[in-house]
């Protein structure tokens, strides 16, 4: 994983050093311009990059390749990890659609189950309570505007709202 | 001198000033304790308290939630790896694998009593030496900038000596993600395919909170066996308390006090470094000198001291250029400077010298603020230490939306909550494949200071980059940096020559 992870960093700094330099205009006598600074790093970047490459073939010439076979994806689909990681993704991409209130709510239940929680009725009720203390927290004493979502989550968001103005 | 020092005490022991000191305090350290809730936020919110006030009370009250929201940083840092305030991200290298021993409460107790001796040290120097301390700091020009954001980069080869070439390359992760948005001189689109979100740049704070907390759920959630909420040690304990080490303890760490005190105040005197470029450079200087190097990452006091005495530090030296000069050192300084304003003051070189009030009740409100600190910081955090007793398949996802909500409060934007999830994945990359999580934050926090202030140094130069370099300020810290940098290449080979 080491090694396709090195290269896939290593093309992508190439890609982004050729692409900083066609978009940014040439540099003056006294002005190093907007791609000196971030070719500079990519360059480091790409060169140690390769001694990683380097480096990781020479300690394990034979295994370097076989570990790669070796990784379990069926595995790692199936795995809590990746549902975590799944869960955590859904959770920001749901929150500008259906607000903080419902998405703070789904997670806790989710991930809660997700980490062996399988007592239901006291999941519900933590999830309901810690979403109700959240919201009031910040939205209410601290004045951040939490994520609304839109339709009918908007209005429910809204009339929340009312409610702490009181 | 001394009149100026009882004259501060004097206006602010007042009762009703004392009052609103330990209510700043209060409110400080709660604020700090919340994720995404910044330090300059924290005085922000506190803004429309001090209208009311009159100008040398509000001053004294918002330097009081300034330095308690530094503090308060620290104790989610300690608890739930997720930085209160991102000058908080190095107190997570010790202090997390504390609390997860068991020693919470211990590790809380070495970051107050870190904090307030290096507010105090930073209020002294500030009160005694504050116009001299402002015209050395004048002195730093972009070169001299640029040289000591690189000295904060050259931290890198010491952050994990494991493996030299993967910090290295997460430093420079960082570096590159920083010059994603519009470049600092020039206005030009970099890195952006197009997409107006990223021409403001990645923000920091998401990133930190992502590859912080986030990553850590995600390592418990991949764990076979979680942590047991009703274990006798670890963070799960219910044996949690919240001690105050003892003087010996204290004592026992007394080097890495005066480094980062003294660090942390130089520092925060300088424009547009601040209380997190103070604690990860303090760490860093901890790991190059400090006798028990070799055990900093592992959690023991001296890394969370270090950390923790260097960004309170930094406050009291942020107020030196607002005092003397009129110039605000960062955005929270900044923010009082506006209370200032708006109140009628003249801010300037010649406000100390006229209204002489102003420097004695901030200093007196620093001394004051980190006596009181420490103890409505142990109270607070008691309240939040006996939040691990909590199982954590409740307490995981609360740390997520914890997260999630640190990430979406700094611009109300959505896009950051996601920028902070994929900031979690790569995270638990990093550590899976060997990766440093804290190198790459160390160059997104110094990239963009770096950048802008080795350019202007160059335009300054007139192109001549030799001058930049041989300026004297510039010359020895760089020499320092290139120290720092070269020296663990070649400690091997030293070793073995020596062994030869």
């Amino acid at each position: 994983m080491d090694l396709l992870f090195s290269i896939f960093l290593t093309v992508f700094a190439v890609y982004c050093f050729f692409l900083v330099g066609a978009q940014s205009p040439a540099p003056t006598a006294t002005e190093l311009g907007a791609a000196f600074w971030p070719r500079m790093i990519l360059v480091a970047m790409i060169a140690l990059l390769i001694a990683n490459i380097v480096k990781s073939l020479k300690e394990n010439k034979a295994d370097s390749f076989k570990t790669l076979g070796e990784f379990k994806f069926t595995e790692f689909f199936k795995g809590k990890l990746f549902i975590g990681m799944v869960l955590v993704f859904i959770m920001a991409l749901l929150m500008p659609y259906i607000g903080f209130m419902p998405v703070c709510f789904l997670f806790l239940m989710a991930y809660g189950a997700l980490l062996g929680e399988r007592r239901w009725l006291r999941l519900f009720l933590f999830s309901l309570g810690i979403t109700f203390l959240l919201y009031v927290l910040f939205q209410g004493a601290l004045s951040i505007m939490l994520a609304r979502g839109s339709g009918v989550f908007r209005e429910f968001a809204l009339m929340c709202e009312g409610f702490l103005s009181f | 001198m001394f009149d100026l020092l009882i004259n501060g005490l004097q206006i602010v022991l007042a009762p009703s000033t004392f009052l609103l000191l330990f209510a700043g305090t209060f409110i400080g350290v709660i604020f700090g304790a919340m994720p995404g809730v910044s330090a300059s936020m924290a005085v922000a919110l506190a803004l429309p308290f001090a209208y009311a006030m009159k100008p040398v009370i509000a001053i004294a009250f918002l330097v009081s939630v300034y330095c308690a929201s530094i503090t308060g940083g620290g104790i989610t840092a300690i608890l739930f790896k997720i930085p209160g305030t991102p000058s908080s991200a190095p107190t997570t290298f010790d202090g997390y694998p504390m609390a997860q021993r068991g020693e919470a409460g211990k590790a809380l107790g070495y970051s107050l009593v870190a904090s307030a001796i290096g507010g105090m040290v930073a209020a002294f120097a500030m009160a005694l030496i504050s116009p001299q301390l402002a015209a050395v700091a004048l002195k730093f020009g972009p070169s001299e900038l640029f040289a000591v954001s690189f000295l904060g980069l050259s931290v890198l080869s010491c952050l994990d000596s494991g493996n030299l070439i993967k910090t290295l390359i997460s430093g420079l992760l960082g570096l590159a993600l920083a010059t994603v948005g519009m470049d600092p001189m020039l206005g030009i689109a970099r890195f952006t395919w197009g997409n107006s979100t990223l021409l403001s740049g990645i923000e920091m704070i998401p990133v930190m909170i992502g590859l912080f907390a986030v990553t850590e759920v995600l390592k418990q959630t991949s764990k076979p066996k979680k942590i047991d909420a009703k274990a006798e040690t670890g963070p799960g304990s219910s044996k949690t308390k919240t001690v105050l080490p003892s003087f010996k303890d204290i004592w026992e760490t007394k080097s890495t006090m005066a480094r980062s005190s003294i660090l942390g105040t130089v520092v925060g005197i300088l424009p547009g470094a601040g209380a997190t470029i103070a604690s990860f450079l303090s760490y860093a200087i901890e790991k190059k000198v400090s006798k028990k190097a070799h055990l900093l990452g592992t959690g023991i006091p001296d890394g969370i001291v270090a950390a923790e005495a260097a960004n309170n530090a930094a406050t009291g030296g942020s107020m030196v250029p607002l005092l003397s000069l009129g110039i605000p050192g960062g955005n929270a300084a900044a923010i009082m400077m506006t209370a200032l304003v708006i109140k009628g003051v003249q801010v300037g070189p010649l406000l100390v010298k006229t209204q002489p009030d102003y420097l004695s009740s901030v200093f007196g409100s620093m001394f004051i603020t980190n006596i009181v600190m420490v103890i409505v910081a142990m109270m607070i955090a008691k309240v939040f230490a006996k939040i691990l007793a909590v199982p954590y398949s409740i307490l995981g996802p609360v740390i997520v939306m914890l997260a999630a909500i640190g990430a979406y409060a700094l611009n109300n934007n959505t896009g950051d909550v996601m920028l902070m999830a994929g900031a979690g994945i790569i995270g638990y990359m990093f550590v899976k494949l060997g990766y440093n999580s804290a190198a790459l934050v160390l160059g997104l926090v110094l990239g963009q200071m770096c950048e802008s202030n080795f350019r202007r140094a160059y335009t300054l130069a007139n192109g001549d980059m030799v001058s930049i370099f041989t300026k004297p300020i510039t010359a020895i810290i760089m020499i320092s940096c290139v120290t720092m940098l070269v020296y663990p290449m070649i400690k091997p080979f030293i070793k073995k020559e020596k062994k030869a």
